[in-house]
Protein backbone atom coordinates (compact mmCIF):
# COMPACT_ATOMS: atom_id res chain seq x y z
CA UNK A 1 0.00 0.00 0.00
CA UNK A 2 1.54 2.96 -0.80
CA UNK A 3 -0.20 5.56 0.73
CA UNK A 4 -0.73 5.53 4.51
CA UNK A 5 -3.42 7.88 5.02
CA UNK A 6 -5.32 7.03 1.95
CA UNK A 7 -8.59 9.29 1.65
CA UNK A 8 -10.12 8.04 4.58
CA UNK A 9 -7.97 6.52 6.92
CA UNK A 10 -9.86 3.03 8.34
CA UNK A 11 -9.44 2.73 12.11
CA UNK A 12 -9.00 -1.23 11.78
CA UNK A 13 -6.24 -0.85 9.26
CA UNK A 14 -4.37 1.31 11.88
CA UNK A 15 -1.68 -0.85 11.72
CA UNK A 16 -0.86 -0.42 8.34
CA UNK A 17 0.50 3.20 9.05
CA UNK A 18 2.96 1.35 11.16
CA UNK A 19 4.29 -0.89 8.64
CA UNK A 20 2.44 -4.16 9.14
CA UNK A 21 1.02 -3.94 5.97
CA UNK A 22 2.25 -3.24 2.42
CA UNK A 23 6.13 -4.55 1.11
CA UNK A 24 6.29 -6.25 5.06
CA UNK A 25 3.41 -7.77 6.18
CA UNK A 26 4.33 -9.87 8.91
CA UNK A 27 7.04 -9.65 11.92
CA UNK A 28 8.25 -11.69 14.84
CA UNK A 29 9.70 -10.76 17.76
CA UNK A 30 11.50 -12.99 19.93
CA UNK A 31 12.44 -12.55 23.96
CA UNK A 32 14.94 -14.24 25.43
CA UNK A 33 14.65 -13.71 29.63
CA UNK A 34 15.65 -14.17 32.97
CA UNK A 35 13.41 -15.32 35.58
CA UNK A 36 12.41 -12.86 37.48
CA UNK A 37 12.83 -10.35 34.84
CA UNK A 38 9.25 -9.70 33.84
CA UNK A 39 9.89 -11.01 30.70
CA UNK A 40 7.33 -13.23 30.10
CA UNK A 41 4.62 -10.07 31.47
CA UNK A 42 6.44 -8.01 28.60
CA UNK A 43 6.04 -10.63 25.96
CA UNK A 44 2.48 -11.07 26.80
CA UNK A 45 1.88 -6.93 26.95
CA UNK A 46 3.51 -7.11 23.42
CA UNK A 47 1.43 -9.29 21.99
CA UNK A 48 -1.93 -8.25 23.63
CA UNK A 49 -1.15 -4.80 21.98
CA UNK A 50 0.29 -5.91 18.61
CA UNK A 51 -2.65 -9.00 18.67
CA UNK A 52 0.02 -11.17 17.45
CA UNK A 53 0.30 -14.51 18.69
CA UNK A 54 2.43 -15.45 22.13
CA UNK A 55 4.34 -18.68 21.77
CA UNK A 56 6.02 -20.06 24.77
CA UNK A 57 8.19 -23.29 25.52
CA UNK A 58 5.04 -25.16 26.45
CA UNK A 59 3.50 -24.89 23.55
CA UNK A 60 6.23 -26.61 21.27
CA UNK A 61 4.95 -30.25 21.86
CA UNK A 62 1.39 -29.70 21.53
CA UNK A 63 1.43 -27.30 18.75
CA UNK A 64 4.46 -28.82 16.46
CA UNK A 65 5.15 -32.59 17.58
CA UNK A 66 1.78 -34.00 18.46
CA UNK A 67 1.45 -36.04 15.37
CA UNK A 68 5.23 -37.25 14.79
CA UNK A 69 5.73 -38.33 18.99
CA UNK A 70 4.47 -40.74 21.28
CA UNK A 71 3.99 -40.14 24.88
CA UNK A 72 7.46 -40.85 26.03
CA UNK A 73 9.44 -38.63 23.40
CA UNK A 74 6.66 -36.11 24.19
CA UNK A 75 7.94 -36.06 27.89
CA UNK A 76 11.96 -36.36 26.22
CA UNK A 77 11.01 -32.95 24.45
CA UNK A 78 9.88 -31.56 27.60
CA UNK A 79 12.54 -32.76 29.42
CA UNK A 80 15.70 -32.50 27.31
CA UNK A 81 17.61 -30.13 25.14
CA UNK A 82 19.60 -32.80 23.49
CA UNK A 83 15.93 -35.21 22.52
CA UNK A 84 15.55 -32.43 20.17
CA UNK A 85 18.57 -33.25 18.12
CA UNK A 86 17.10 -37.13 17.61
CA UNK A 87 15.97 -38.37 14.86
CA UNK A 88 12.21 -38.50 14.33
CA UNK A 89 10.47 -41.62 12.88
CA UNK A 90 9.83 -39.58 9.16
CA UNK A 91 13.49 -38.52 9.34
CA UNK A 92 15.48 -34.96 10.27
CA UNK A 93 15.43 -34.22 13.70
CA UNK A 94 12.82 -32.75 16.38
CA UNK A 95 15.12 -29.45 15.77
CA UNK A 96 14.53 -29.36 12.08
CA UNK A 97 10.71 -30.10 12.67
CA UNK A 98 10.65 -27.00 15.02
CA UNK A 99 12.72 -24.80 12.84
CA UNK A 100 10.68 -25.86 9.42
CA UNK A 101 7.84 -25.70 11.65
CA UNK A 102 8.37 -21.75 12.96
CA UNK A 103 9.40 -20.93 9.70
CA UNK A 104 6.19 -22.01 8.34
CA UNK A 105 3.96 -20.05 10.86
CA UNK A 106 6.43 -16.71 10.67
CA UNK A 107 5.62 -17.01 6.49
CA UNK A 108 1.42 -16.54 7.18
CA UNK A 109 1.35 -14.39 10.81
CA UNK A 110 3.15 -12.06 12.93
CA UNK A 111 4.26 -14.03 16.48
CA UNK A 112 6.56 -13.28 19.69
CA UNK A 113 8.43 -16.07 20.58
CA UNK A 114 9.75 -16.51 24.35
CA UNK A 115 12.68 -18.26 24.85
CA UNK A 116 13.55 -21.84 23.40
CA UNK A 117 16.21 -20.28 21.95
CA UNK A 118 13.86 -18.66 19.28
CA UNK A 119 15.95 -15.77 18.41
CA UNK A 120 18.94 -18.56 16.98
CA UNK A 121 16.07 -19.83 14.74
CA UNK A 122 15.25 -16.62 13.48
CA UNK A 123 18.73 -15.08 13.41
CA UNK A 124 18.80 -14.55 9.72
CA UNK A 125 14.64 -13.33 9.42
CA UNK A 126 14.13 -10.39 8.02
CA UNK A 127 11.77 -9.12 9.68
CA UNK A 128 12.39 -10.17 13.24
CA UNK A 129 13.85 -8.81 16.07
CA UNK A 130 15.38 -9.96 19.37
CA UNK A 131 15.22 -8.78 22.67
CA UNK A 132 16.64 -9.99 26.04
CA UNK A 133 15.14 -8.96 29.20
CA UNK A 134 17.38 -8.92 31.84
CA UNK A 135 17.50 -7.87 35.62
CA UNK A 136 20.51 -8.04 38.87
CA UNK A 137 20.47 -10.52 40.42
CA UNK A 138 19.12 -8.72 43.84
CA UNK A 139 16.21 -7.71 42.23
CA UNK A 140 15.06 -11.04 40.58
CA UNK A 141 15.57 -12.75 43.87
CA UNK A 142 13.54 -10.15 45.66
CA UNK A 143 10.88 -10.78 42.74
CA UNK A 144 11.14 -14.21 42.89
CA UNK A 145 10.50 -14.72 46.81
CA UNK A 146 7.49 -12.03 46.54
CA UNK A 147 6.12 -14.57 43.64
CA UNK A 148 6.66 -17.62 45.16
CA UNK A 149 6.95 -16.85 48.75
CA UNK A 150 9.87 -17.98 49.32
CA UNK A 151 13.06 -17.50 51.13
CA UNK A 152 16.29 -15.57 49.95
CA UNK A 153 17.82 -19.37 49.49
CA UNK A 154 15.09 -21.21 47.59
CA UNK A 155 14.44 -17.97 45.41
CA UNK A 156 18.76 -18.33 44.59
CA UNK A 157 18.30 -22.15 44.36
CA UNK A 158 15.15 -21.36 41.90
CA UNK A 159 17.28 -18.92 39.83
CA UNK A 160 19.92 -21.05 39.87
CA UNK A 161 17.95 -23.89 38.04
CA UNK A 162 16.27 -21.88 35.44
CA UNK A 163 19.52 -20.14 34.44
CA UNK A 164 21.40 -23.18 33.99
CA UNK A 165 17.87 -24.62 32.10
CA UNK A 166 18.11 -22.23 30.26
CA UNK A 167 21.40 -22.19 29.04
CA UNK A 168 21.68 -25.75 29.01
CA UNK A 169 18.58 -25.86 26.42
CA UNK A 170 20.11 -23.04 24.12
CA UNK A 171 23.73 -24.54 24.25
CA UNK A 172 22.63 -28.31 23.88
CA UNK A 173 20.34 -27.64 20.73
CA UNK A 174 21.91 -24.30 18.94
CA UNK A 175 25.63 -24.79 20.34
CA UNK A 176 25.17 -20.56 21.06
CA UNK A 177 26.17 -19.41 24.38
CA UNK A 178 22.82 -17.41 24.91
CA UNK A 179 24.01 -15.08 26.97
CA UNK A 180 25.73 -13.58 24.08
CA UNK A 181 25.03 -9.93 23.44
CA UNK A 182 25.25 -10.58 19.70
CA UNK A 183 22.09 -12.74 19.22
CA UNK A 184 19.88 -9.41 20.42
CA UNK A 185 19.01 -6.24 19.20
CA UNK A 186 18.18 -4.66 22.09
CA UNK A 187 18.50 -5.55 25.89
CA UNK A 188 16.80 -4.39 28.67
CA UNK A 189 17.50 -4.24 31.95
CA UNK A 190 14.51 -3.75 33.91
CA UNK A 191 16.00 -2.89 37.68
CA UNK A 192 14.92 0.16 37.09
CA UNK A 193 12.52 -0.19 33.97
CA UNK A 194 9.00 -0.61 34.51
CA UNK A 195 7.12 -3.49 31.83
CA UNK A 196 4.68 -0.70 30.19
CA UNK A 197 8.22 1.17 29.65
CA UNK A 198 9.88 -1.90 27.93
CA UNK A 199 7.04 -2.14 25.97
CA UNK A 200 6.57 1.20 24.67
CA UNK A 201 10.47 0.50 23.75
CA UNK A 202 9.75 -2.39 22.04
CA UNK A 203 7.29 -1.68 20.20
CA UNK A 204 8.88 1.68 19.12
CA UNK A 205 11.70 -0.17 17.74
CA UNK A 206 9.78 -2.67 16.19
CA UNK A 207 7.72 0.30 14.16
CA UNK A 208 10.41 1.43 13.10
CA UNK A 209 12.38 -1.71 12.03
CA UNK A 210 8.96 -2.35 10.04
CA UNK A 211 9.31 0.84 8.52
CA UNK A 212 12.71 0.23 7.44
CA UNK A 213 12.38 -2.95 5.79
CA UNK A 214 9.30 -0.98 4.02
CA UNK A 215 11.58 1.24 2.24
CA UNK A 216 14.54 -1.34 1.68
CA UNK A 217 11.31 -3.15 0.33
CA UNK A 218 9.62 -0.46 -2.06
CA UNK A 219 13.58 0.43 -3.23
CA UNK A 220 14.09 -3.26 -4.40
CA UNK A 221 10.78 -2.94 -6.00
CA UNK A 222 11.21 0.16 -8.17
CA UNK A 223 14.87 -0.11 -8.32
CA UNK A 224 15.63 3.09 -5.95
CA UNK A 225 18.38 2.92 -4.01
CA UNK A 226 18.26 2.76 -0.35
CA UNK A 227 20.05 5.00 2.36
CA UNK A 228 18.69 4.55 5.19
CA UNK A 229 21.80 2.87 6.89
CA UNK A 230 24.36 5.42 6.04
CA UNK A 231 24.32 8.14 8.42
CA UNK A 232 22.30 11.10 7.42
CA UNK A 233 23.51 14.71 8.30
CA UNK A 234 21.95 17.63 7.25
CA UNK A 235 23.89 19.49 4.10
CA UNK A 236 22.54 23.07 5.45
CA UNK A 237 21.02 24.50 8.68
CA UNK A 238 17.69 25.39 6.44
CA UNK A 239 17.08 21.42 6.30
CA UNK A 240 17.64 21.42 10.24
CA UNK A 241 15.36 24.41 10.83
CA UNK A 242 12.72 22.37 8.64
CA UNK A 243 13.35 19.21 10.56
CA UNK A 244 12.58 21.21 13.79
CA UNK A 245 9.15 22.32 12.26
CA UNK A 246 8.02 18.48 11.67
CA UNK A 247 9.38 18.01 15.22
CA UNK A 248 6.91 20.63 16.45
CA UNK A 249 3.71 19.12 15.24
CA UNK A 250 5.53 14.86 16.10
CA UNK A 251 5.09 14.22 12.52
CA UNK A 252 7.66 11.47 11.37
CA UNK A 253 10.22 11.62 9.36
CA UNK A 254 13.23 10.44 7.78
CA UNK A 255 15.92 11.86 6.12
CA UNK A 256 17.00 11.24 2.89
CA UNK A 257 16.17 7.65 2.89
CA UNK A 258 15.89 7.07 -0.46
CA UNK A 259 17.47 7.76 -4.34
CA UNK A 260 14.96 7.77 -7.23
CA UNK A 261 17.42 7.10 -10.29
CA UNK A 262 15.60 9.32 -12.93
CA UNK A 263 17.89 9.20 -16.02
CA UNK A 264 20.37 6.97 -17.74
CA UNK A 265 22.76 6.22 -20.36
CA UNK A 266 22.90 3.91 -23.20
CA UNK A 267 24.55 1.51 -21.24
CA UNK A 268 22.16 1.77 -18.07
CA UNK A 269 24.10 3.84 -16.27
CA UNK A 270 22.53 6.68 -13.83
CA UNK A 271 23.02 9.55 -14.67
CA UNK A 272 20.44 11.48 -13.24
CA UNK A 273 18.93 10.84 -10.08
CA UNK A 274 16.88 12.74 -6.88
CA UNK A 275 17.11 12.01 -3.32
CA UNK A 276 14.12 14.45 -1.57
CA UNK A 277 15.43 15.51 1.66
CA UNK A 278 12.67 14.11 3.81
CA UNK A 279 10.06 11.19 3.92
CA UNK A 280 7.41 11.75 6.28
CA UNK A 281 6.32 7.98 7.16
CA UNK A 282 3.32 8.09 8.06
CA UNK A 283 1.73 10.35 5.14
CA UNK A 284 4.16 8.55 2.53
CA UNK A 285 5.12 11.84 0.99
CA UNK A 286 8.51 13.01 -0.37
CA UNK A 287 9.26 17.11 0.68
CA UNK A 288 12.42 18.68 -0.97
CA UNK A 289 13.79 22.14 0.32
CA UNK A 290 14.88 24.71 -2.15
CA UNK A 291 16.51 27.45 -0.31
CA UNK A 292 19.15 28.26 -3.30
CA UNK A 293 18.88 29.82 -6.11
CA UNK A 294 16.74 29.40 -9.10
CA UNK A 295 19.12 27.66 -11.49
CA UNK A 296 19.31 25.04 -8.96
CA UNK A 297 15.40 25.59 -8.62
CA UNK A 298 14.97 24.63 -12.46
CA UNK A 299 16.97 21.39 -12.44
CA UNK A 300 15.33 19.72 -8.71
CA UNK A 301 11.36 20.85 -11.09
CA UNK A 302 13.08 18.79 -13.73
CA UNK A 303 14.11 15.93 -11.72
CA UNK A 304 10.79 15.64 -9.73
CA UNK A 305 8.72 15.86 -13.64
CA UNK A 306 10.63 12.63 -14.16
CA UNK A 307 10.22 11.62 -10.97
CA UNK A 308 6.35 11.51 -11.28
CA UNK A 309 6.86 9.92 -14.62
CA UNK A 310 8.49 6.75 -13.70
CA UNK A 311 7.45 6.35 -10.05
CA UNK A 312 3.79 6.81 -10.37
CA UNK A 313 1.99 6.75 -7.40
CA UNK A 314 4.94 8.82 -5.61
CA UNK A 315 3.91 12.23 -3.58
CA UNK A 316 6.70 13.99 -3.88
CA UNK A 317 6.55 17.93 -3.25
CA UNK A 318 9.39 20.91 -3.90
CA UNK A 319 8.73 23.89 -1.20
CA UNK A 320 10.12 26.67 -1.97
CA UNK A 321 12.36 29.34 -0.70
CA UNK A 322 9.47 31.87 -0.26
CA UNK A 323 7.16 28.94 1.26
CA UNK A 324 10.12 27.54 3.48
CA UNK A 325 10.74 31.37 4.91
CA UNK A 326 7.13 32.40 4.99
CA UNK A 327 6.90 28.83 7.53
CA UNK A 328 9.69 29.76 9.31
CA UNK A 329 8.64 33.14 9.86
CA UNK A 330 5.64 31.83 10.96
CA UNK A 331 7.40 29.95 13.56
CA UNK A 332 9.36 32.47 15.05
CA UNK A 333 5.57 34.64 15.84
CA UNK A 334 4.77 31.14 17.61
CA UNK A 335 1.72 30.93 15.50
CA UNK A 336 0.58 27.05 15.17
CA UNK A 337 -2.43 27.70 13.09
CA UNK A 338 -2.60 26.18 10.09
CA UNK B 1 -1.09 44.45 17.06
CA UNK B 2 -1.42 43.59 13.20
CA UNK B 3 -3.96 45.85 11.65
CA UNK B 4 -5.47 45.19 7.99
CA UNK B 5 -7.62 46.66 5.59
CA UNK B 6 -10.35 44.42 3.42
CA UNK B 7 -9.49 44.26 -0.09
CA UNK B 8 -12.62 42.36 -1.30
CA UNK B 9 -15.09 39.72 -0.43
CA UNK B 10 -14.17 36.81 -1.47
CA UNK B 11 -17.35 34.56 -0.21
CA UNK B 12 -20.25 36.26 0.93
CA UNK B 13 -22.51 35.10 3.71
CA UNK B 14 -24.83 33.48 0.74
CA UNK B 15 -22.05 31.66 -1.19
CA UNK B 16 -21.55 30.14 2.17
CA UNK B 17 -24.45 29.42 3.16
CA UNK B 18 -25.06 27.06 -0.05
CA UNK B 19 -21.60 26.08 -0.22
CA UNK B 20 -22.18 24.46 3.31
CA UNK B 21 -25.73 23.41 2.48
CA UNK B 22 -23.75 21.13 -0.43
CA UNK B 23 -21.49 19.77 1.89
CA UNK B 24 -23.52 18.92 4.72
CA UNK B 25 -25.97 16.90 1.61
CA UNK B 26 -22.66 14.50 0.63
CA UNK B 27 -21.83 14.19 4.07
CA UNK B 28 -25.47 13.19 5.30
CA UNK B 29 -25.33 10.82 1.78
CA UNK B 30 -21.86 9.63 2.50
CA UNK B 31 -21.90 8.50 6.29
CA UNK B 32 -25.95 7.47 6.09
CA UNK B 33 -26.29 4.47 8.61
CA UNK B 34 -22.74 4.97 10.03
CA UNK B 35 -21.91 6.46 13.90
CA UNK B 36 -20.43 9.51 12.66
CA UNK B 37 -18.80 12.16 15.43
CA UNK B 38 -17.27 15.59 13.49
CA UNK B 39 -14.22 17.21 15.40
CA UNK B 40 -14.44 20.81 15.26
CA UNK B 41 -10.67 22.41 15.16
CA UNK B 42 -11.13 25.72 17.34
CA UNK B 43 -11.40 28.11 16.90
CA UNK B 44 -11.56 28.82 13.56
CA UNK B 45 -13.82 26.20 12.49
CA UNK B 46 -16.34 27.52 15.00
CA UNK B 47 -19.00 29.18 12.21
CA UNK B 48 -18.58 26.25 9.52
CA UNK B 49 -18.53 23.77 11.87
CA UNK B 50 -21.98 25.42 13.00
CA UNK B 51 -23.28 25.75 10.06
CA UNK B 52 -22.55 22.96 8.55
CA UNK B 53 -23.42 20.13 11.71
CA UNK B 54 -27.23 21.88 11.28
CA UNK B 55 -26.87 21.20 7.60
CA UNK B 56 -26.41 17.70 7.84
CA UNK B 57 -29.51 15.57 8.41
CA UNK B 58 -28.22 12.47 10.00
CA UNK B 59 -27.54 11.72 14.02
CA UNK B 60 -24.42 12.90 14.19
CA UNK B 61 -21.90 13.35 17.52
CA UNK B 62 -20.19 16.60 17.77
CA UNK B 63 -17.17 18.23 19.70
CA UNK B 64 -14.08 20.34 19.96
CA UNK B 65 -10.90 20.27 19.82
CA UNK B 66 -8.05 22.97 20.23
CA UNK B 67 -4.32 22.76 19.56
CA UNK B 68 -1.80 25.20 20.95
CA UNK B 69 2.39 25.52 20.36
CA UNK B 70 4.02 25.20 24.06
CA UNK B 71 7.70 26.83 23.75
CA UNK B 72 10.10 24.23 24.31
CA UNK B 73 13.54 25.99 26.06
CA UNK B 74 15.64 23.17 24.37
CA UNK B 75 14.26 23.76 21.00
CA UNK B 76 13.26 27.05 19.37
CA UNK B 77 9.97 25.62 17.59
CA UNK B 78 8.65 24.39 20.93
CA UNK B 79 6.11 21.35 20.63
CA UNK B 80 2.44 21.54 19.64
CA UNK B 81 -0.25 19.95 22.06
CA UNK B 82 -3.51 19.61 22.42
CA UNK B 83 -5.15 22.00 24.82
CA UNK B 84 -8.83 20.93 24.59
CA UNK B 85 -9.15 17.63 24.07
CA UNK B 86 -12.41 15.92 22.94
CA UNK B 87 -14.74 14.27 25.76
CA UNK B 88 -16.29 12.01 23.52
CA UNK B 89 -15.17 8.54 22.90
CA UNK B 90 -14.18 8.16 19.18
CA UNK B 91 -13.12 4.59 19.23
CA UNK B 92 -14.91 2.11 16.50
CA UNK B 93 -16.85 5.68 15.25
CA UNK B 94 -15.93 7.34 11.68
CA UNK B 95 -14.61 10.64 12.57
CA UNK B 96 -14.76 13.39 10.67
CA UNK B 97 -12.24 16.71 11.35
CA UNK B 98 -13.60 20.01 10.86
CA UNK B 99 -11.02 22.70 9.80
CA UNK B 100 -11.72 26.29 8.64
CA UNK B 101 -8.80 26.30 6.27
CA UNK B 102 -5.86 24.08 5.23
CA UNK B 103 -2.76 25.71 3.97
CA UNK B 104 0.41 23.41 4.85
CA UNK B 105 -1.99 20.53 6.51
CA UNK B 106 0.98 20.24 9.18
CA UNK B 107 -1.87 21.27 11.86
CA UNK B 108 -4.31 18.97 10.13
CA UNK B 109 -1.55 16.29 9.89
CA UNK B 110 -0.63 16.19 13.77
CA UNK B 111 -4.57 16.13 14.44
CA UNK B 112 -5.48 13.19 12.23
CA UNK B 113 -1.99 11.03 13.70
CA UNK B 114 -3.16 11.82 17.44
CA UNK B 115 -6.91 10.99 16.46
CA UNK B 116 -5.99 7.91 15.03
CA UNK B 117 -4.03 6.44 17.50
CA UNK B 118 -7.72 6.54 18.88
CA UNK B 119 -9.23 3.87 16.72
CA UNK B 120 -11.84 4.96 14.93
CA UNK B 121 -13.53 3.12 12.76
CA UNK B 122 -12.37 5.86 10.06
CA UNK B 123 -10.90 9.50 10.05
CA UNK B 124 -11.43 11.99 7.07
CA UNK B 125 -10.98 15.63 7.08
CA UNK B 126 -13.47 18.63 5.85
CA UNK B 127 -12.00 22.08 5.10
CA UNK B 128 -13.85 25.02 3.92
CA UNK B 129 -10.87 26.28 2.23
CA UNK B 130 -7.62 24.74 1.31
CA UNK B 131 -4.61 25.91 -0.52
CA UNK B 132 -3.07 22.97 -2.75
CA UNK B 133 -0.18 25.02 -3.70
CA UNK B 134 0.77 25.74 0.22
CA UNK B 135 -0.02 22.13 1.43
CA UNK B 136 2.99 19.79 2.05
CA UNK B 137 1.26 16.97 3.51
CA UNK B 138 -1.06 14.51 1.88
CA UNK B 139 -3.65 15.06 5.00
CA UNK B 140 -7.22 12.68 4.02
CA UNK B 141 -9.03 15.44 2.66
CA UNK B 142 -12.38 14.07 1.93
CA UNK B 143 -14.81 17.20 1.52
CA UNK B 144 -13.62 21.00 0.63
CA UNK B 145 -15.48 24.10 -0.13
CA UNK B 146 -13.32 25.98 -1.90
CA UNK B 147 -9.33 26.17 -3.35
CA UNK B 148 -7.73 29.06 -2.48
CA UNK B 149 -4.03 30.77 -3.33
CA UNK B 150 -1.80 32.08 -1.02
CA UNK B 151 -3.89 35.68 0.69
CA UNK B 152 -4.56 36.74 3.84
CA UNK B 153 -8.27 35.77 4.89
CA UNK B 154 -10.33 37.31 7.48
CA UNK B 155 -13.88 36.22 8.43
CA UNK B 156 -16.09 33.53 9.30
CA UNK B 157 -14.18 32.15 12.08
CA UNK B 158 -10.74 33.12 10.30
CA UNK B 159 -8.96 36.03 12.62
CA UNK B 160 -6.25 38.52 12.60
CA UNK B 161 -5.39 38.78 15.81
CA UNK B 162 -8.32 37.89 17.19
CA UNK B 163 -10.47 40.25 14.85
CA UNK B 164 -13.17 39.72 12.49
CA UNK B 165 -13.65 36.52 13.20
CA UNK B 166 -17.04 37.41 13.69
CA UNK B 167 -17.89 38.69 9.70
CA UNK B 168 -20.53 36.45 8.16
CA UNK B 169 -18.52 36.39 4.97
CA UNK B 170 -14.64 36.05 4.04
CA UNK B 171 -13.01 38.65 3.04
CA UNK B 172 -9.18 38.92 1.62
CA UNK B 173 -7.20 41.81 3.44
CA UNK B 174 -4.15 43.61 3.37
CA UNK B 175 -2.22 43.17 6.13
CA UNK B 176 -0.56 47.37 6.47
CA UNK B 177 1.06 46.72 9.93
CA UNK B 178 2.72 43.83 11.97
Amino acid sequence: MKCRFPDAVQGSDAASIHGRTGGIALSILTISRQLGSFGDEIAEALARKLDWELINRNQLVPRFFADISDSREKHLLNESAKFFLSQTKAGGTYLDVLKESLLDLAGRQSAVLVGFGSQIIFADFRDSLHIRITAPENIRQARIRKQFHVSENEAIQILETADRKHKRFVSAVFGIDLTDSGNYDLTLNTALLSVDECVATILSLQREHSLRLQIEAECEQCDSIDHQAEVSLFKNPSEADFAKILDMYQIDWKYEPKTFPVEWDAEGNVTMAFSPDFYLTKFDTYLELTTMNQKYVTQKNKKMKKMRELYPGTNVKIIYKKDFYSLIDRFSMGSSDS
Amino acid sequence: MAEYKQRRILYSTEALQAKVAEIGRHISRDYAGKELVLVGVLKGSLYFFADLTRAIDIPIGVDFIAIGSIPNTTNQTGIVRITKDLDLDITGKHVLVIEDIIRTGLTTAYLVQNLDARKPASISVCSLLVNPDQQLINVPISYFGYEITNTWLIGYGMDISEKGRNLPYIAEIEKINS
